[in-house]
């Protein structure tokens, strides 16, 4: 239902758009057209690959270990643990939010969970194969992956040493 | 149209595969591969529309403008504009990544395209206040919100610095 909702929206949104263009600069109206169908016919095969790989890959994660991976004697190495976790972990915002509620009430300090929450939003690797390198390209998702790398670690080590 | 990237992520696609099939089968094998491709197809109308919008986007913003508000000398208060969309924008990846290509196209530069996709996935309203909040207690929520709250316009200050060091346009 979500789904539906936001497409509807981003439609709205994009018709508006259209509308603007058509009336503030028509002679661009074919060029988008153009440039949006080959940009199109370009993600398709990409998010399709994308997302089915991340399907599986999320099969494939022992879920059923994570809690033990963010036990209470974590310290440094549950940190950069949780990190590695945080950046392989699939899936939408109700997943990863909730492993981090479940490894909570398993007893997980605060600091393992900084980290593998701030890791898997910076670093996802799911949304980065199906959405960020098919849409953004390669030269961006690197860049900003390697500005963010630290970031995990770093906000966990805070609340380590807080 | 077949590039590395693609290769890449097929390749990712056919181990995770090969992996699933043989440690439960075939019959879940198939099971995710329709439910990832009905996924797609759900998704599908919302990429067009993110497409339109990001192509359509640079014919529609004056250059000047967006130049001035995010470019690459809009210095630390245009990196700090960029967080806050990033922030504030609702929607997923199908909407964020198009409209920063969209920006970027307008003049924005590439330390505040990083500073809104980083202000979208580390601070944004909408997965914060909805399902992270929903989850996890407010105390946590809050301190890993304010922990967060200046590493988007960092990233973007590391990028912009790293550029200028590596090349001079």
């Amino acid at each position: 239902m979500n789904i539906l909702i936001g497409t509807i929206l981003l439609w709205a949104l994009a018709l508006l758009v259209l509308r603007r263009l058509r009336r503030h600069a028509p002679e661009h109206l074919d060029d988008v057209l153009t440039r949006s169908r080959a940009t199109v016919t370009f993600l398709i095969p990409r998010v399709f690959v994308g997302l089915v790989g991340a399907g599986f890959m999320a099969e494939l994660l022992p879920v059923d270990r994570i809690e033990h991976w963010f036990g209470e004697s974590a310290g440094l190495g549950g940190v950069v643990l949780a990190t590695a976790v945080g950046m392989a972990t699939p899936g939408g915002p109700f997943i990863a939010f909730a492993i981090g509620a479940a490894a909570l009430k398993a007893g997980a300090a605060w600091a393992p969970l900084m980290a593998f929450i701030t890791a898997w939003s910076v670093m996802n690797l799911n949304r980065a194969i199906a959405y960020e390198l098919p849409l953004m390209g390669r030269h961006f998702l690197l860049i900003r992956s390697a500005a963010s790398l630290p970031v995990p670690l770093v906000l966990g080590l805070l609340v380590l040493a807080w | 149209m077949i590039d590395g990237s693609l290769i890449f992520i097929t390749a990712l696609a056919v181990a995770a595969g090969t992996g699933v099939w043989l440690s439960e089968g075939a019959g879940r094998f198939r099971e995710i591969l329709l439910a990832e491709s009905l996924f797609t197809l759900e998704l599908l109308p919302k990429i067009v529309a993110g497409v339109l919008i990001a192509s359509a986007l640079p014919f529609l913003m004056s250059r000047d403008r967006v130049q001035a508000l995010i470019g690459p000398d809009s210095g630390m208060r245009g990196l700090a504009i960029a967080t806050l969309a990033g922030a504030i924008i609702p929607g997923g990846p199908s909407v964020t990544y198009p409209l920063t290509i969209g920006l970027m196209a307008a003049g924005a530069d590439l330390g505040a395209g990083v500073a809104l996709v980083s202000g979208w996935v580390l601070i944004g309203l909408n997965r914060t206040l909805i399902w992270e909040l929903s989850f996890l207690p407010p105390e946590f929520v809050a301190l890993r919100v304010a922990l967060s709250l200046p590493v988007p316009v960092f990233l973007g200050w590391i990028v912009r610095r790293f550029r200028r060091e590596i090349r001079l346009p």
